[in-house]
């Protein structure tokens, strides 16, 4: 699924990123325990967390997700975004929890 | 000198009744360790007592915690001064979730004076993670001028390779802290950004009993003391 289309389903704002340019949606990665993210997320999926710290971009690169949603209105400081923005990688904000976003990601078709 | 610079008092929860501040200072001696630290979660209170015993039985001393961040990444702060160290708990409680300690638990919570007699105890758990990120602790630490050490760098749990994935390139600390040298070899095979001479490598016992207090096999030099904690000794 495209994430522009995933935008449009679930109403999230983007924080960063361009949501047209992103890699399409296949599947979904839920963690924050970044040791435990590197190790186990596979590239295309979408990646739900309630980490802001900056290295989150970092491991958003290395297991090539598709975008970044950070749930459960958390907030990414602007250093986290900026670097995201750079990096070319979509963030979006969802104000529900990890269960419930990933619960719409699901009913998004994803 | 050798030294111990991370270990917990009878303070922290998860610390055994036995590491009272003279039990603590004696059984550095008998190891023989010329300087300490102790560090518990989030508070400097058992400090005073801990530091006048150790004065008292020419044991050299730094002043510490061992704070829990946001991101539940343990960083030790450590004091030549120990009003700077004092300074600090104004900070944690400005920044400490208020949850009551459930004694049963966790554990008990004791302050004590310098003849281990029971003062007073901590009434908020010690062992939460503070409202305050990573960066902000070290902020926090060098802005009350201490050095900011990060601990057990490769631990399981609470590290900041575990909570984070691996150490942030450009954070400011002073000091890596590791279990052993095989650990340090690990951590410069895995951070192209962190060499040998880049910061401080400390080995540390985290003790949370008498007996798990370091032998005398981690040394340094008074020069790496200096530059880092000045002429206080």
């Amino acid at each position: 699924m495209k994430i522009t289309e995933l935008i449009e389903k679930t109403g999230w704002k983007v924080l960063a990123g361009d949501p047209a340019a992103s890699p399409d949606a296949e599947g979904v990665y839920c963690g924050d325990l970044l040791s435990w993210v590197m190790g186990n997320g596979e590239p295309g999926q979408v990646w739900i967390t309630v980490q802001v710290h900056l290295n989150v971009v970092a491991v958003a690169m290395l297991r090539e997700f598709s975008c970044l949603v950070i749930a459960d209105g958390a907030e990414p400081a602007p250093q986290m975004l900026e670097k995201a923005a750079e990096e070319g990688l979509t963030v979006l904000a969802s104000d529900l929890p990890v269960y419930e976003t990933a619960i719409m990601l699901r009913e998004a078709g994803i | 000198m050798f030294y111990d610079l991370h270990m917990h008092s009878c303070l922290s929860p998860c610390a055994e009744d036995e590491m009272t501040p003279n039990n603590i200072c004696g059984m550095a001696l008998v190891k023989g360790l010329q300087l300490i630290a102790v560090t518990d979660h989030n508070s400097v209170k058992q400090l005073p007592a801990v530091a006048k015993v150790a004065a008292g039985m020419g044991l050299k001393m730094l002043y510490g915690c061992e704070l829990e961040t946001s991101e539940e990444v343990h960083v030790l702060g450590l004091f030549a001064e120990l009003d700077d160290a004092m300074s600090m708990q104004n900070w944690i409680d400005s920044v400490m979730p208020v949850i009551p300690n459930d004694v049963d638990y966790f554990g008990k919570q004791e302050i004590m004076d310098e003849n281990d007699c029971l003062t007073g105890t901590e009434p908020r758990l010690l062992i939460v993670s503070l409202e305050a990120s990573l960066e902000e602790t070290i902020d926090a630490i060098h802005s009350h001028g201490g050095r900011a050490v990060l601990a057990h760098v490769l631990d399981r749990v609470n590290s900041v390779t575990q909570q984070l994935g691996f150490i942030p390139p450009g954070l400011d600390y002073d000091g890596l802290e590791v279990k052993n040298l095989e650990q340090k070899s690990r951590v410069l095979e895995t951070h192209s950004w962190i060499t040998e001479d880049s910061t401080e490598w400390f080995i540390d016992s985290d003790a949370h009993r008498l007996g798990d207090i370091s032998e005398p096999e981690n040394y340094m030099r008074d020069s790496v003391f200096r530059r880092l904690w000045g002429d206080s000794l």
